[in-house]
């Protein structure tokens, strides 16, 4: 058993350790600053929100207003769509920086629109953001390496461990509580900003109980692999150095070699179309219309909606309901590749979520991207909300095209708002 | 100099008697060769992929049948980036960036279908270029073998003899340093491979050659600084401790705290918010559609002028066209103003991010080799202007077609009847306004030239570690 006489006597001996207080010093720093940025990039997106609705509403209040007939109104209004930042994203902002969260759309075809995006600085992105997910899933492991490898090797290389021994009867007696010490300190100033952050953005307390634990979790798992790498290196006379090299060589294996390997079979593996397919197919299709027999564009489009096959003549040879159902047609004409282009992003990410059972550090990211939501999942679920909402749209104003009703500004204030997804299920 | 190369024989016969050195190259080359190869197929990969799409949007565009000028403007173009000759080693910003960009009349888009929107995910940290594997692993691998370089010596009491024997403080610091400047080269020859095929299909000799050489200086600094750390160190552990911590700091923390330093001292507003500020200028300048919108009186009276004409019928010109094409022009002024400042805005944050280079030679190899090889920001926008002037250049030339070929009556009776929609359309052949769109990254010199900087960085983080070399060389038995 642990003894309070041991755990007093190795908190002692660790407070003169300075090296000790250099590292957790550096961990406090660190998970600090990724709290910070991650709570400023939390605030700075919902500042960006708020200023786009406003613009957005005042905007399309304006276009609406110049507007005389429904169809000219369906083509100029743009509505925006958005998915806010969940509050405890700051600690996991995922795949934000590369999957869009906002997009302004209009009731044109959608192919065409969907894949813009309003990505942040390129170069930034691919330096990477400092969140406290990456200082939990790469960067932990690493310090946790340095501050256990040599809790007994150092001893022994200083000379010190058979003097040890004889004091301290067994070696846990002073590995084990020494270990503790250092394990608890750390675990102390890795979470501690984390909660500050919490408190400071109000996030609710599933989910930062949830990811705190994932960051515990993987803490416990790379200081018993140091301590049992320590321990087991310790008996066969290992040096510490070396020890080290084998630890920091299985966190290559599994936060580099790992994923990069299997990132590269997965993209062998599943094919997918090219997206610059998926907006030519559209385009095709959009602009053939204007030369196909209007027949052929209603043939098409009455597939999707027949119960506007009575109200199909036109008085001239441009028609606003004709137009936009040319534009269905487009989105139809290329719904299949579209959907294989979705699938294989699935699918991807599906493999990619079996592979990170083998990898902890992967592991531990994807979770607390999931508890975020801001991994790939929350980001076809955006876009499927933002289909969901053009569908919306279309179905708003296909009776009011189709069905000739006189125009008055006031049946423009029931077209449909935007709802973003609601999260706390 | 014959001590010195003795030095460095003696570490290398050390490092060939543990296997350590071995395990190490054999394990860094296998990896790096691995990348060079995988790394090479995906881009070239991507490079045929890339020129087909554009080939074949090339084609399409051509083939349109006889239509309305104006229609064409709508139908657009695509323009795909093909990645530079040196992207096989560095593909930088390739993944992150959009590749293909819709041009069309009235709006500039933006570049769509990001490679790592495709990805699993997996690689946000990671990536298999050879340029990440040199850059943060490589490092790792100098650490591993040389941390023991001096802290062997002391511990086994051999560098007092060394010393008293003649042999200098210099001299064996600096024949150790020789021993993992040569190791670390090793680690080099497949990115010399890929450098001198990059040659062959295109890239010029002397970038090459000077891309190859800041990875040499890469290597320089990071063994100048395993051997200083271990001089500094009286035990083998803190030596390698230290230099892990060095490693850990310069390769992982400070790109990461540079790129969020950058976001958070310089917000940028995003493509979607300046676009309503664009839209607020536009609406100033009418709509290009409506011939009759009061925006145009001005142009209206001034042809009515020149042309010595009653009415916009009389004109020998359409009048129609003549307002998209004025209309076009002011608002590209608008739409460029906006996009210059947007591009200024990301490029100002990336300067902040590289200033850190300073600090981590790992970020300056990475600005370094990113603007050598063509990969970087820059790169990107200079895309995005190219794709911007041949999306002026060819809705303008289609305005004039517009203009010129098209009767101004034919045109305002284009919706009347099918015969009448027939008469409003020119000849296909008026589409060959279209040029080729080839892109190519900025030309050697200007990449030089855009990575003179980063190379100070190198050689300031070389002449550093030298620095810290020679201060402690006085006090090495100390």
């Amino acid at each position: 058993m642990m003894m309070l006489r041991d755990l007093k006597r190795e908190s002692k001996f660790l407070a003169k350790q300075k090296p000790l207080w250099a590292l957790l010093a550096i961990l406090l720093m660190l998970s600090s600053f990724a709290v910070y940025t991650g709570v400023n990039e939390i605030r700075q997106q919902s500042q960006t929100l708020e200023r786009l609705l406003q613009k957005d509403r005042l905007d399309r209040e304006d276009v609406l207003s110049q507007q005389t007939d429904f169809g000219s109104a369906a083509y100029y209004s743009f509505h925006l769509t958005y998915a806010p930042p969940q509050k405890i994203a700051f600690a996991a902002m995922g795949q934000r920086d590369v999957f869009p969260w906002k997009h302004r759309v209009r009731m044109l075809a959608l192919e065409g629109q969907i894949y813009e995006t309003d990505a942040d600085n390129p170069e930034l992105t691919f330096l990477g953001k400092f969140d406290f997910a990456f200082l939990v899933s790469v960067l932990l492991p690493l310090l946790i390496i340095l501050l256990l490898h040599n809790i007994a090797s150092s001893e022994r290389e200083m000379g010190r461990f058979d003097l040890l021994l004889v004091t301290a009867k067994k070696q846990r007696n002073f590995v084990i509580p020494r270990a503790f010490i250092i394990i608890c300190c750390a675990a102390l100033v890795l979470i501690l900003p984390f909660i500050t952050g919490a408190l400071v953005l109000g996030t609710d307390l599933t989910s930062s109980l949830t990811i705190g634990l994932i960051a515990l979790g993987h803490l416990v798992f790379w200081a018993f692999l140091t301590l049992f790498a320590g321990h087991y290196g310790n008996k066969r006379f290992f040096s510490s150095a070396r020890i080290a090299s084998g630890l920091i060589g299985i966190w290559l294996l599994l936060t580099v070699i790992l994923p990069v390997a299997s990132d590269t079979i997965i993209k062998q593996s599943v094919t997918s179309p090219n997206g610059g397919e998926i907006v030519l197919t559209q385009r095709e299709a959009v602009n053939d219309a204007w030369d196909l027999p209007v027949e052929s564009t209603w043939r098409d489009f009455l597939v999707s909606y027949p119960q506007w096959s009575g109200s199909t003549n036109m008085q001239s040879l441009f028609e606003w309901k004709w137009y936009f159902a040319f534009q269905q047609v487009g989105d139809q004409k290329a719904a299949a590749l579209s959907k294989r282009y979705r699938n294989s992003i699935v699918r991807k990410d599906h493999y990619a979520s079996l592979v990170s059972w083998l990898s902890p550090p992967m592991l531990s990211q994807r979770l607390m991207e999931k508890i975020a939501h801001t991994n790939v999942s929350a980001a076809l679920a955006y876009e499927d909300n933002v289909r969901k909402y053009h569908t919306q749209l279309r179905e708003f104003y296909y009776p009011l095209l189709f069905n000739d009703t006189t125009f008055t500004e006031k049946t423009l204030t029931q077209v449909p708002e935007f709802s973003p997804l609601d999260i706390q299920d | 100099m014959g001590v010195i190369w003795l030095i460095a024989k003696d570490e290398w016969r050390y490092w060939a008697r543990t296997k350590l050195a071995l395990v190490v190259i054999i394990i860094g080359l296998v990896l790096t060769v691995a990348s060079v190869v995988v790394n090479s197929i995906q881009m070239s990969h991507a490079k045929h992929e890339r020129d087909h799409l554009q080939q074949s949007a090339d084609k399409q565009f051509l083939e349109q049948p006889d239509r309305h000028p104006h229609r064409m403007v709508h139908y657009g173009h695509y323009v795909f980036r093909t990645p530079s000759p040196l992207s096989i080693v560095d593909p930088g910003v390739d993944a992150y960036t959009g590749t293909a960009i819709f041009l069309e009349g009235h709006q500039q888009n933006s570049a769509m279908f990001a490679d790592q929107r495709q990805s699993s995910g997996l690689t946000r940290f990671s990536s298999l270029s050879p340029a990440f594997l040199l850059q943060i692993l490589m490092p790792l691998l100098i650490i591993m073998v040389g941390y023991g370089a001096i802290t062997r010596e002391k511990e086994q009491g051999t560098i007092a003899i060394l010393i008293t024997q003649g042999v200098g403080e210099y001299k064996l610091l600096i024949g150790k340093f020789l021993a993992l400047l040569t190791l670390g080269s090793m680690l080099l020859l497949p990115l010399l491979f890929a450098s001198i095929y990059a040659i062959f299909v295109g890239e010029s000799a002397l970038l090459s050659g000077i891309f190859v050489l800041s990875y040499l200086l890469y290597v320089a600094i990071w063994s100048a600084l395993v051997v200083w750390v271990s001089s500094i160190t009286a035990k083998g552990q803190s030596s390698f401790a230290i230099s892990i911590g060095l490693w850990i700091a310069f390769s992982i923390l400070i790109p990461r705290v540079a790129s969020s330093t950058a976001a958070t001292m310089m917000p940028s507003a995003g493509k979607l918010e300046s676009d309503f500020a664009v839209l607020d200028e536009l609406r100033k300048l009418g709509d290009g559609h409506i011939a009759i919108d009061p925006a145009f009186a001005q142009l209206q009276a001034n042809l009515l002028t020149q042309y010595n004409a009653e009415s916009i019928d009389e004109l020998p010109i359409n009048f129609r066209g003549a307002v998209a094409e004025y209309s076009e022009n002011q608002l590209t002024e608008v739409l460029n103003q906006f996009a210059e400042t947007r591009m200024h805005e990301e490029l100002s944050q990336a300067k902040i991010a590289r200033l850190f280079g300073w600090l981590s030679p790992t970020l300056s190899i990475r600005s370094a080799s990113m603007a050598l090889a063509g990969t970087h920001l820059e790169t990107h926008h200079r895309f995005l202007r190219e794709a911007e002037a041949l999306r002026f250049e060819f809705v303008q030339s289609l305005n004039r077609v517009h203009r010129e070929k098209l009767s101004y009556e034919a045109d305002i009776n284009r919706y009347k009847d099918k015969s009448t929609a027939q008469n409003a359309r020119v000849d296909s052949s008026n589409w060959q306004v279209l040029s080729a769109f080839e892109f190519k990254s900025q030309k050697p010199q200007q990449r030089l030239v855009q990575s003179f900087l980063y190379f100070l960085q190198l050689l300031f983080c070389l002449g550093f570690a030298f620095c810290l070399i020679g201060l402690t060389a006085r006090r090495l038995l100390k």
